[in-house]
């Protein structure tokens, strides 16, 4: 009993200094604005590759950056030893009056203090290495021995508990904690020169349950392996496609949100002038949110990086752009308010304008409503990635079957999609009646910050005219 | 050094041990939208260890040097039920000698960076001022301590240097990207000529130019070789060979491309960004012929997957992944590739590489920056176009091979290649 007290009293003297410690540090600043966030992430990592296990292991990463804004100009200073902090500071705004030349805009926001806690169930932190090892290694026999097709698999499993202080000089300090666990799966097929995959993964910002029981999902990765060897790459062209829920995320994510993240557009007018604000950018059908707080989900947090609080963006209602997402700097710069958010995948990098749970928002098809009057399409199942250059746009099922007249046909393989932003949602014209949030594992880069963590969903949505590439008969 | 206290602290309990640790300071400065918008300095330092203990292998890292007794604790918990080790350490070598370490880099100031991403923007701006421009410089200096128990040590100190310069030119609805940058471990950029890619490559795409669907001589910029490379990255893997998920299992020997198509592995350039005298292992650097005249020559090893093969380590530890990579070059100039060409396809940028199942050979991807070519003229742009195939048949289909290689980022030497035929659907 003692020894609990004692216990808590350390951990919360322990807490009491970094808040100190950094609050005096940020008293050496002389830039407009300065924030201090600190990171100490444990993880630990097992993988299986065929029959032995490739590697298995833990990190322990402490460190930290400094932000600072003169004059519109950002200086920064990123560290592991957060020995001293002050100097840090200092180095961060003198780099920074190298770079300011306009007046800072900044968007305000209300200071907060607050504690998060991240409700783990299972804490994985408290759960062997042995144990993490043996779960994987169930998944990895149900592929092996699922088929002689199956040449090999790759089954790995990946935590990490990231705890982040920050603390900026308006007087915000927030304690968060940002748990991540999960699982990916991937069995290899192989018939001759044929080698196909399959792949299924799950994760979530939560505890160790979320990657119990998935043998299902191994057994799934294992079957589309060995269906796609007889399965023939799907003929290049034109078709009407109806992607299920998972793609309809990457869909929402890639097609358009990354063009609703302000940085693209602040400070360029002719960007300002294609996405103005009460502009039709898709079907009347069509809505699309990203939402920082909703509970359980990949890419929520109560704040963002800069401090503000997330909250739900609607982007396009009834097919009209009607909102973005922003930063401080780029809210300010825009005259909107900021939206949260502002993040950064780890204390070596800067916030930046990054989507959080982006989704489709359902309409009222059901899944046969979109089928029955499609003479040649093809339905595109689950995702493998995606990737923007704006206004052009690609991303890949994991497989998809041909609908001919009105029907599911055969299994087809390297179904890549591809359109034009402002092309592509136009010809969106169902959606289905049910969101749905596949816990997907990986995440999205940019800025060379990669991956993530964020959150896709949809429901599933038809869309006419879209490019899928393949060899042509 | 610390790293040897890290081995001892290790074999009182481990049968063997590896220990590495890293310290590297970088500074950058970045350009966006016309204007300088940030500067600042990266420091970083981290440690890590690999035990084996009863054969079975354990490894941990961290940041915090200071913690000895902690990360040779997690690395011995993690052996306890650790992957099978099929190696042993090896003992001390001597490696080839290769330059890493520019003097001129540590001096180059903050306010130098700033001048060379002005100059940079300053050029693109006069070619055409509705562009956006943005702009990075950056150097970095990095030390590292490696030492294993059966007595193999390094130290080693490198430098880098990297600048790049984009443009942004949106039209109405139409946005193209086009951008140029170059990196590697030695100060000697000329940043003018950085731009003037990045120029000559919006110059090229200022028409749109529409093109059909259909098959055509699609040529690879020494950038856009990358959608060929991708698939022999994973390819000559040796772990994707020994376990069979590479199509090249079994190959050795083979002709698998076209006569005049080579490939090496070679961590023995200088400057280059992957050279150095060893691999992550303490293993001698070697160049290992992949491909020679269209024939596989040989796959890449780690130490452990090389034991598991029965092969040796070719310094490519840890994973078997490629250093840099050169292709050898051909016997047609660049102009007259594009010359021959009646109608076709100029590609430079993909969008979704990677995508679905790369290891087969499969691509399948949006072209981001590529240029139609028409009786033997680039006349524009493409867009909304996708190009397909695979690298294994493309390679055996080769049309031609440029004359001359450059480098594509800091660890990619090749000519442009030309493939007879690929596919292309447009909208």
């Amino acid at each position: 009993m003692v020894l609990l007290v004692g216990l808590v009293r350390a951990v919360f003297w322990r807490l009491i200094v970094m808040r100190e410690k950094m609050e005096k540090a940020l008293r050496n600043s002389d830039a407009e604005y300065t924030e201090i966030r600190i990171e100490n992430v444990t993880c630990s990592w097992a993988n299986f590759r065929g029959e032995e296990l490739d590697s298995i292991g833990s990190s322990r990463t402490l460190g930290g950056i400094v932000r600072a804004l003169v004059k519109g100009g950002w200086g920064y200073a990123t560290f592991n030893d957060i020995g001293d902090l002050e100097s840090r500071v200092r180095e961060a705004c003198k780099s920074a009056r190298i770079v300011g030349k306009e007046e800072s805009k900044f968007a305000e926001v209300e200071p907060v203090v607050d504690e998060i806690r991240a409700p783990l169930e299972k804490d994985f932190r408290e759960i062997s290495l042995s144990e993490k090892k043996s779960v994987i290694e169930e998944y990895n026999k149900i592929i092996l021995g699922y088929h002689d097709r199956i040449e090999t698999s790759n089954v790995a499993y990946g935590d990490s508990f990231r705890k982040v202080w920050y603390a900026n000089s308006e007087g915000t300090y927030i304690e968060d904690e940002r748990p991540d666990v999960g699982v990916a799966i991937s069995a290899t097929g192989r018939e001759g020169d044929n080698v196909q995959r399959g792949f299924e993964s799950v994760a979530g910002s939560a505890g160790f349950q979320v990657i119990e029981g998935l043998q299902e999902k191994a057994e799934a990765a294992a079957r589309h392996a060995v269906d796609l060897l007889s399965a023939p790459p799907v003929t290049g062209g034109k078709y009407t496609v109806i992607i299920n829920p998972r793609l309809a995320g990457v869909f929402a994510h890639e097609a358009f949100g990354h063009l609703s993240e302000s940085d693209f557009v602040y400070e360029n007018e002719r960007m300002k002038e294609l996405m103005v604000l009460g502009k039709r950018l898709g079907s009347d059908i069509l809505n699309i949110i990203d939402d920082g707080s909703i509970a359980g989900l990949r890419g929520t947090h109560k704040y963002d990086d800069e401090g503000v609080k997330t909250r739900k963006n609607h982007l396009i209602k009834d097919g009209i752009l009607v909102g973005r997402l922003h930063s401080r700097e780029t809210a300010a710069k825009m005259g909107e308010q900021p939206t949260g958010n502002a993040r950064a995948i780890g204390y070596q990098h800067r916030p930046i304008v990054r989507m959080t749970n982006t989704y489709v928002d359902k309409g009222d098809a059901t899944f046969e409503d979109m089928i029955k009057d499609v003479k040649l399409g093809v339905y595109a199942i689950d995702m493998v990635g995606g990737q923007t250059s704006m206004e052009m746009f690609t991303f890949s099922a994991a497989y998809g079957y041909m609908v001919r007249d009105g029907k599911i046909a055969e299994l087809v393989r390297d179904v890549v999609l591809t359109g034009n932003v402002f092309e592509t949602l136009m010809h969106i014209d169902m959606i289905g009646n049910t969101v749905e949030w596949p816990p997907a594992g990986g995440g999205c880069g940019k800025g060379g910050q990669s991956p993530l963590p964020v959150g896709l969903g949809g429901p599933c949505v038809r869309i006419q005219n879209v490019i899928v590439g393949g060899r042509q008969q | 050094m610390i790293v040897n206290r890290l081995i001892e602290k290790a074999m009182q309990k481990a049968q063997g041990a590896q220990a590495a640790l890293g310290r590297s300071e970088s500074t950058n400065v970045s350009f966006e939208d016309d204007k300088l918008k940030s500067a600042g300095v990266a420091q970083s330092t981290g440690m890590s260890v690999k035990v084996v203990v009863d054969g079975k292998t354990g490894s941990s890292n961290t940041t915090d040097i200071d913690d000895v007794d902690g990360v040779v604790a997690r690395a011995l918990e993690a052996a306890a039920f650790g992957s099978p080790a099929h190696f042993e350490f090896p003992g001390p070598q001597e490696g080839p000698d290769v330059e890493v370490y520019d003097d001129a880099v540590l001096p180059v100031t903050k306010e130098e960076m700033v001048r060379i991403g002005e100059e940079m923007m300053a050029l693109v701006k006069a070619y055409r001022s509705d562009i956006l421009v943005s702009a990075g410089v950056g150097k970095s200096v990095s030390k590292a301590q490696f030492a294993n128990s059966a007595g193999m040590e390094y130290t080693t100190e490198t430098t880098s240097f990297g600048v790049g310069v984009n443009g942004q030119w949106v039209r109405g609805t139409d946005i193209l990207l086009a951008g140029h940058g170059f990196g590697w471990k030695k100060r000697d950029i000329d940043h003018g000529a950085i731009a003037r890619k990045t120029i000559e490559l919006l110059k090229m795409a200022e028409n749109i130019a529409p093109i059909k669907s259909g098959a055509m001589p699609v040529i690879f910029t020494p950038e856009g070789v990358n959608v060929l490379l991708l698939a022999l990255r994973l390819g000559f893997n040796g772990k994707n060979v020994f376990l069979g998920s590479s199509p090249l299992a079994g190959k050795l020997g083979e002709k698998i491309a076209d006569e005049a198509f080579s490939v090496t592995d070679n961590p023995l350039l200088d400057y280059a960004n992957s050279s150095g005298k060893y691999d992550s292992e303490g293993v001698p650097h070697q160049v290992t012929p992949l491909i020679e005249q269209g024939i596989v020559k040989n796959f890449l090893y780690d130490l452990d997957t090389a034991g598991r093969a029965g092969a040796t380590s070719t310094g490519n530890g840890v994973g078997c992944k490629p250093t840099n990579l050169v292709i050898k070059e051909g016997d047609t100039p660049y102009e007259e590739m594009v010359k021959n060409t009646k109608e076709g396809l100029l590609v430079h940028n993909v969008l979704g590489l990677g995508q679905g199942n790369p290891i087969s050979g499969e691509f399948s991807v949006n072209v981001q920056l590529g240029y139609k070519i028409d009786k033997g003229e680039i006349v524009g742009r493409v867009k909304d176009v996708m190009l397909a195939g695979n690298t294994y048949e493309a390679l055996k289909n080769i049309a031609a091979i440029g004359d001359k290689a450059e480098w594509a980022g800091g660890s990619l030497l090749t000519p442009p290649i030309q493939i007879a035929r690929l596919s292309v659907v447009a909208k």
